[in-house]
């Protein structure tokens, strides 16, 4: 028997597939839109991992160091390690800083640690050219997407910093390149960030004590401690704000990217929709734009099941076709997306699935409105 | 009873209703033989397409009866819920515009409906190419209709008509978009199938010179049809 979809598919073949990956581009669209937000809720997550600290002690009554300013004074790390179950501990600051580049500003996020410390939140696996931070003062570790070479010159406040070491794939909860700094150059650059700052304070009475304060304290336990109950007995004794890892992770999703997820999965779903009205549309329109050669099919008494078939057909193949095109599409251009795009294949089989659905539809309404027509009106005028 | 093809007794047709009625056929009761070529001849407006269509279960008549051959298909109500496959059996289609698919080449176009027939594609095609040969474009079996000229295209929809060996055919002026000789080419052949294959052959045309090639005439006066030889048509005796 004959099939008619393939026949009418490859009679006007360049137009089905120029139609196919317009509607492939769309869908493409709406991939990396869905990536863009699994990407926020990686790259929220990204440095808490390379830090894996288990505990977080911030200042009190605050969701810091991320998610809202914490200031603490330097000697809590030592303290927290007189806690029962604490192993290690180390003192980090965060802020968020412009760094000069190719003459313009780049936004950045500055993680100061002890170089000598007993936790290092730079993750070794990231790091793919130089090393880490092995002096007390004017070393940097930038991220690869800043586009800084090894032993380039930066100047940042008072100093020049020299790039020791170039990571990849380390960005802060927002998605801001991150660089990191040795805890003393950190402190300087978010307390005393400019000569004239140091002066003007002098001369108001202010005594720096920024070599005092960081934005948090992070600590490791000793194995067959829950980090909960540990977390509970600082916060007793210090009169701290202390998390776990997970807590911290929590509040960074809850609270910090909540709104920016929500915009975007808002965004998203009205994309979707959108997407999935013009699938509609155009499979509407392609069944009714043969409707005069079926009503002389119908004519003729070829019967409905071969009329139905060759629309369900043609439909499916469009779907899926505009699939294949939106998967190539979307892995073609999501590496050029200044900020992490993740693909992932659920959500694609989520789309897929969505996009077969509503091409159903859309051909259902279009086989209804065909089955229904008139043959006779076939020779009319 | 036996060689009768088409039958109607007291056919009526009319459109819409009350301010909008239109009354196009009052009164259609005739017989129309196997093997015959009958002429349908009326004017304008008369409702010849009317009553083709109505002859091939396409448009539900008001009252009336209808049978095609053995088969009542008709009776004020469709006796058959399978109108389609009366039509794909039993009747070929002819119109002015040949309504090939346009997507489907001459071949395909011809072996449709005998494929969804339950004809074999093979033997489909077998016939198919002998008919195209009869209508000399056997050698456009594989072309799309785009490619081929209006008198062949319209070779090809005759082809496609008699591919399912039909038991009537309806033409609704077969042949207005042909020259003179090649009407005349196309009526005789018609008569030709007629006898051949004994099929009755209701052909619509506004041109008389094809009179004479007609077995019967039938015309439309006063919203009645008369079924006419060819004398009493031309001596306008009846009408
Ligand atoms: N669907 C319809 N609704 C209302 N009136 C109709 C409809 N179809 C046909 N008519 C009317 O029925 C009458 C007969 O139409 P029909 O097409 O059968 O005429 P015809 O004899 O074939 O004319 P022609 O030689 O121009 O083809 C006309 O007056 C036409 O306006
Ligand atoms: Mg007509």
């Amino acid at each position: 028997m004959i099939n008619l979809a393939y026949k009418d598919v490859s009679h006007a073949l360049g137009k089905f597939v120029v139609t196919s990956m317009g509607v492939g581009m769309l869908l493409g669209i709406v991939m990396i839109m869905i990536g863009v937000y699994r990407g926020m809720v990686i790259d929220a997550q990204v440095l808490i991992n390379d830090i894996n600290a288990d505990i977080w002690v911030v200042q009190e009554n605050t969701l810091g160091p991320f998610a809202q300013s914490s200031r603490v004074h330097t000697d809590l790390k030592d303290s927290i390690k007189a806690i029962d179950g604490v192993d290690k501990s180390a003192n980090l600051t965060f802020q968020n800083i412009q760094m000069p580049i190719n003459g313009t500003d780049e936004r950045a996020f500055v993680v100061g640690y002890d170089p000598f410390g007993e936790i290092n939140p730079i993750n070794p696996k990231t790091i793919i050219k130089g090393r880490a931070i092995l002096k007390e003062h004017y070393e940097i570790v930038t991220t690869d997407k800043l586009g800084y070479k090894l032993n380039e010159k930066i100047a940042l406040g008072r100093h020049e910093y020299r790039v020791v070491g170039i990571t990849h794939g380390t960005v802060s909860s927002g998605g801001d390149p991150l660089v990191f700094l040795s805890l003393k150059d950190a402190q300087e650059l978010q307390f005393s960030y400019s000569n004239f700052r140091i002066r003007s304070d002098r001369e108001r009475g202010i005594k720096s004590s920024a070599q005092q304060l960081v934005n948090c304290a992070v600590a490791t336990l000793k194995s067959g401690y829950n980090p909960q109950m540990v977390a509970k007995e600082i916060q007793k004794y210090k009169h701290k704000s202390v998390y776990t890892q997970s807590q911290e992770k929590e509040i960074l999703t809850k609270n910090l990217i909540k709104m920016a997820s929500k915009q975007i999965g808002m965004f998203t779903v009205i994309l979707i929709i959108v997407s999935t009205i013009i699938i509609a549309l155009i499979i509407y329109t392609m069944t009714l734009e043969k409707i005069k050669e079926i009503a002389i099919m119908k004519l003729l008494g070829v019967p409905n099941s071969l009329i139905i078939k060759m629309i369900a057909q043609e439909t499916l193949l469009m779907g899926i076709l505009a699939f294949f095109f939106g998967l190539i599409f979307s892995h073609l251009i999501y590496t050029k997306f200044p900020k992490r795009v993740v693909l992932q294949n659920p959500d694609a089989i989520m789309l897929f699935i969505i996009v077969i659905v509503a091409s159903i539809i859309a051909s259902l309404i279009g086989i209804k409105k065909v089955i229904s027509a008139n043959p006779a009106e076939a020779i009319g005028g | 009873m036996d060689n009768i093809a088409i039958k109607t007794q007291n056919l009526v047709k009319h459109f819409g209703k009350g301010d909008t009625l239109v009354e196009v056929i009052n009164d259609a009761t005739f017989e129309i033989k196997k093997g015959e070529l009958v002429a349908l001849i009326a004017p304008s407006g008369a409702g010849k397409t009317t009553l083709l269509m109505m002859i091939g279960c396409v448009l539900t008549p008001t009252s009336g009866q209808i049978w095609l051959g053995e088969e009542k298909v008709y009776d004020n109500k469709w006796l058959t819920k399978e109108k389609r496959r009366i039509r794909r059996e039993k009747i070929g289609f002819i119109f002015q515009a040949h309504y090939l698919i346009p997507f489907l080449n001459v071949i395909e176009n011809v072996t449709l409906i005998p494929q969804i027939n339950g004809v074999s594609l093979k033997e489909a095609k077998k016939e198919a190419l002998e008919l195209l040969d009869y209508f000399g474009i056997k050698d456009k079996a594989n072309e799309m209709p785009a490619n081929l000229s209006g008198g062949q295209n319209q070779r090809v929809a005759i082809a496609r008509a008699l591919a399912n060996k039909p038991e009537i055919i309806l033409a609704d002026e077969p042949t207005a978009a042909l020259d003179s000789k090649r009407s005349v080419d196309v009526v005789k052949m018609l008569k030709k199938i007629a006898i051949e294959q004994s099929v009755a052959v209701i052909m619509v045309t506004h041109d008389e010179a094809m009179v004479p090639l007609c077995d019967r005439v039938l015309t439309i006066k006063d919203k009645k049809v008369y079924n006419l030889s060819i004398d009493e048509y031309k001596n306008k005796t009846v009408v």
